[in-house]
């Protein structure tokens, strides 16, 4: 079973609730589990609200895009910034460490994609980036 | 006025959060915690039962909350968290920084 969701989003953190509503509806008509559907949308969140928090701050010209589709049991987005470039994947991440008076959530987003997301894959292509992430859907 | 879910329980405050903690929403989770706190409680317990989501985002919030009610002389802890939230709680390694329990009188006496 195939099926495709695209999506033009706003520079604008409430952008990340309509995203996550998008993927259920998505994951409810092509037989995703609803748990899956959510590590995929945190993965989503994270990303975007890196990209219009830090990479489109303050620019009105943001643009961002977003494809999801399902095949073959994998479920695929590829998400879209006209930010300055940014690979996420070379991002550091710090395994988190320390109590609760001097630990910090700084990186943490970027961690929980990595350990959700079977394959990710950045690349610069005509002044956007482009991640291309994939999970594989287990059977419930 | 404050439209998190909530209920004092032998002194301590249990936050009852509805369905997701994501980027659009713990600003509004943060203001209302701190608000709730504001009032008195020291001991926080975040009843997840009905919490199917949390992101970077709601762990930055549920740490601040955290710190205050530290500050206050109390603390937080967590409770009835789902899978999903368990495995975020678990690869942040907030699980072994907050603690988590099976029911609130489980965690509102780990507080006490």
């Amino acid at each position: 079973m195939t099926g495709r969701l695209d999506m033009s989003l706003a520079n604008d953190v409430q952008e990340v609730a309509r995203v996550i509503d998008s993927l259920e509806e998505f994951g409810a008509a092509h037989g995703i589990p609803a748990e899956q559907c959510l590590r995929f949308g945190l993965a989503l969140d994270e990303l975007i609200t890196n990209i219009i928090s830090y990479g489109l701050a303050g620019r009105s010209d943001g643009i961002i895009v977003l494809a999801i589709e399902q095949r073959d049991g994998i479920l695929h987005a590829e998400l879209g910034d006209n930010g300055p470039a940014f690979d996420p994947l070379a991002a550091e991440t710090t395994p988190p460490a320390g109590d609760i008076e001097s630990r910090e959530v700084g990186g943490l987003g970027l961690t929980l994609v990595k350990s959700f997301m079977d394959r990710l894959d950045y690349r610069r292509v005509d002044g956007f980036n482009r991640l291309t992430m994939e999970m594989k859907v287990k059977a419930a | 006025m404050t439209s998190l879910n909530h209920e004092t329980v032998n002194g301590a405050l249990v936050l009852k959060p509805s369905r997701r903690i994501d980027s659009s929403s713990a600003k509004a989770f943060e203001d209302d915690a701190s608000a709730l706190l504001d009032k008195g409680p020291k001991k926080v317990v975040i009843d997840a039962t009905d919490l199917d989501y949390i992101s970077s985002a709601g762990l930055r919030v549920i740490l601040t909350t955290a710190k205050k009610a530290k500050t206050a002389g109390g603390g937080l802890t967590i409770a009835c968290a789902k899978n999903n939230v368990k495995e975020v709680l678990a690869v942040s390694g907030f699980d072994n920084i907050f603690g988590l329990h099976d029911s609130v009188a489980q965690a509102i006496s780990s507080l006490a």
